[in-house]
């Protein structure tokens, strides 16, 4: 309960939710009935502020909407789309954006709109995969097609199956950009746009994680998607020099990534088992000379 | 005595420097008709502030006037010391980040080079550092400046300094004395870029000239200003306060020989709007904000606003 009202008070009220819904949460929460000024209030500003462009929420949530992959404007999204069109030819550069922004009917000088000039560039890609990688999933039929590579049902497949198909379809999205992804990696790993790009990370890490079906909501929540992110980063950095049609050797290196991510875990598992073991022992043995524990 | 004979040698000195003794106009007097009496009288009653003092609108532009005459001739100099140089890192960085110019080849033969407008730019201080930018950073030979100034004598030191640039003389670079919030010279959505460096917090209508801005700039166009602004971190603000009232007015008497002006220089500064205000503005005038809307520069001394103009879909 005390979990419920605080994640509350932070939460962003969605207006497309269901008014049921927001209804039951509000009786069952005392918080959110006392301050309603103050959660506007709190909101307000969130809508504003820009310092993180990416939708943010500090809580998950089954119950509501998806946030938006991006927070980019009607203009913004216009001229980013049609600068996409210039990546290949250009990487992810001013000039790109500057072509992109002609293509939209705009000036040279309205690249202004954007503060981070190429890096919003490599946001906009990032966000935008992330969402078309939601869309082969939801619309697409992406796991009918994985199950059918491996001759089995849908509903057969594993979660780490599943984490597999996703991660190597995201990186065959970035297939066209290969030749230009060094360039955006380095821009990714300036300090500046480290917070950021890491942000970026989680969020297709979570989004995987939440994709696949996993549900776990215990300390593994957190090593999953740290795993996963470690496996996106490292693959991504192979996949720019590898020369191999449809990213072959790309993803033998991911298959061997999640065997030694299932190496590293049976080990540890097992370490904590023996602990615990060589423990229990060395209790039992104490308390056979007469200690009093 | 001797004291005193220095202290006239000095005023001597300056004597072209000192603020000009303000004679506003003979009000209208026409007995025949009560109607433009009346106007007369309501214009004056509409008051706007001049530093911390309150005079009629009508007078603003004059009084303001009569303050960069004043300092027109030591301007740069003055400007070195009040800023211990930090302004010429801030407009280093205003035009690297407008980056004007394009590098990029035109797709048809009125794109070419970028039209910019420089208001309040009487000295040419900005206008010169964006058409060294882009010619020697973008290889653009085409963009061209035109500087807008209210005020003839800093103009004239504009044209003096221009002398000494590749601009000289050229279609590049032009001057016009103009009215920011009222430029009929300037025709409709002809401007790629709108500069105002230091300026709009002289200005009587602010929301006019912003007004004007969006009307004069092409759809896609950006009007970026920097100006003075409110410091967040209550420790340098408490710095920059005392240096503001209790230094700038001493160098402006010492350098210059006015300290008038300056006391109404450091008390517009105090009178400008905040960052989220202005940006309110920017947004008023019908300008999209781009991200955050302002960028700080040394801790909000000053900041930097952008607003781009939206392009309508017919």
């Amino acid at each position: 309960m005390a979990y419920l009202a605080r994640t509350l008070r932070k939460r962003v009220f969605n207006p497309s939710l269901p008014q049921s819904i927001r209804q039951t949460r509000a009786i069952s929460t005392t918080t959110l009935q006392s301050t309603p000024s103050t959660c506007t209030a709190r909101n307000t500003p969130r809508t504003n502020k820009t310092r993180y462009s990416l939708p943010h929420r500090t809580y998950h949530s089954a119950l509501h909407a998806r946030l938006p992959d991006h927070s980019y404007t009607n203009s913004q999204t216009a001229i980013l789309t049609s600068a996409l069109a210039h990546v290949p030819a250009h990487g992810f550069t001013a000039t790109a954006l500057t072509l992109g922004a002609r293509d939209a009917g705009f000036l040279d000088v309205s690249v202004q709109l954007f503060p981070r000039a190429e890096f919003d560039l490599i946001l906009f890609w990032l966000a935008s995969r992330r969402g078309l990688l939601r869309g082969h999933v939801e619309e697409g039929g992406l796991f009918r097609r994985i199950a059918a590579e491996k001759g089995k049902d849908v509903h057969e497949l594993t979660v780490e199956e599943r984490v597999r198909g996703l991660l190597l379809e995201r990186l065959r999205m970035n297939a066209e950009v290969k030749d230009v992804w060094q360039d955006a990696l380095a821009q990714m790993s300036l300090l500046a746009n480290i917070p950021l790009s890491l942000t970026e990370l989680h969020a297709l890490a979570s989004d995987i994680l939440t994709l696949s079906g996993d549900d776990a909501v215990d300390a593994t929540w957190y090593t999953r998607r740290l795993a996963v992110s470690a496996i996106y980063a490292s693959a991504e950095v192979v996949m720019t020099r590898d020369p191999t049609p449809d990213l072959v050797g790309t993803a033998a290196f991911v298959e061997r990534r999640f065997e030694d991510r299932n190496a590293i875990a049976d080990k540890l598992t097992g370490i904590g088992q023996c602990a615990g073991f060589g423990w229990n022992t060395a209790i039992g043995l104490g308390r056979s000379w007469g200690l009093k524990i | 005595m001797s004291t005193m004979s220095t202290r006239s040698a000095w005023r001597a000195l300056h004597y072209s420097a000192k603020r000009r003794a303000f004679q506003p106009s003979t009000p209208y007097r026409c007995f025949s008709c009560a109607n433009r009496t009346q106007e007369q009288k309501t214009d004056n009653d509409r008051m706007t502030h001049f530093g911390f003092t309150n005079v009629p609108e009508s007078e603003k532009e004059s009084r303001v006037g009569a303050v960069f005459s004043s300092v027109a001739a030591s301007y740069d100099r003055m400007n070195d010391l009040m800023s211990l140089g930090i302004h010429r890192l801030w407009k280093d960085h205003f035009v690297r980040s407008l980056n004007p110019g394009s590098c990029l080849p035109a797709m048809t033969a009125d794109q070419r080079g970028w039209n910019i407008l420089d208001i309040a730019g009487g000295t040419g201080d900005i206008a010169f550092r964006m058409l060294d930018h882009a010619t020697n950073v973008n290889h653009d030979m085409e963009t061209r400046v035109t500087i807008s100034d209210i005020n003839a004598d800093m103009l004239a030191e504009g044209r003096k300094r221009s002398l000494d640039t590749p601009y000289y003389n050229t279609s590049r670079l032009d001057f016009v004395e103009a009215n920011a919030e009222h430029m009929p010279h300037i025709p409709d959505a002809s401007v790629d870029l709108y500069t105002v460096v230091f300026g709009i917090r002289n200005f009587t209508d602010k929301q006019a000239a912003l007004n004007e801005a969006y009307r004069v700039l092409k759809p896609g166009g950006v009007f970026a200003c920097m100006e003075f602004s409110k410091v967040d971190n209550p420790v340098l603000d408490g710095i920059y306060k005392r240096w503001n009232f209790s230094a700038i007015p001493l160098i402006g008497q010492i350098v210059a020989g006015d300290r008038d002006s300056y006391q109404y220089l450091v008390e517009s500064i105090e009178r400008f709007p905040s960052q989220e205000e202005f940006r309110g503005m920017i947004q008023k005038a019908g300008f999209m904000i781009p991200g955050q809307g302002f960028e700080n520069l040394t801790g909000g001394i000053a900041a930097i606003h952008k607003g781009i103009k939206p392009i309508v879909k017919a």
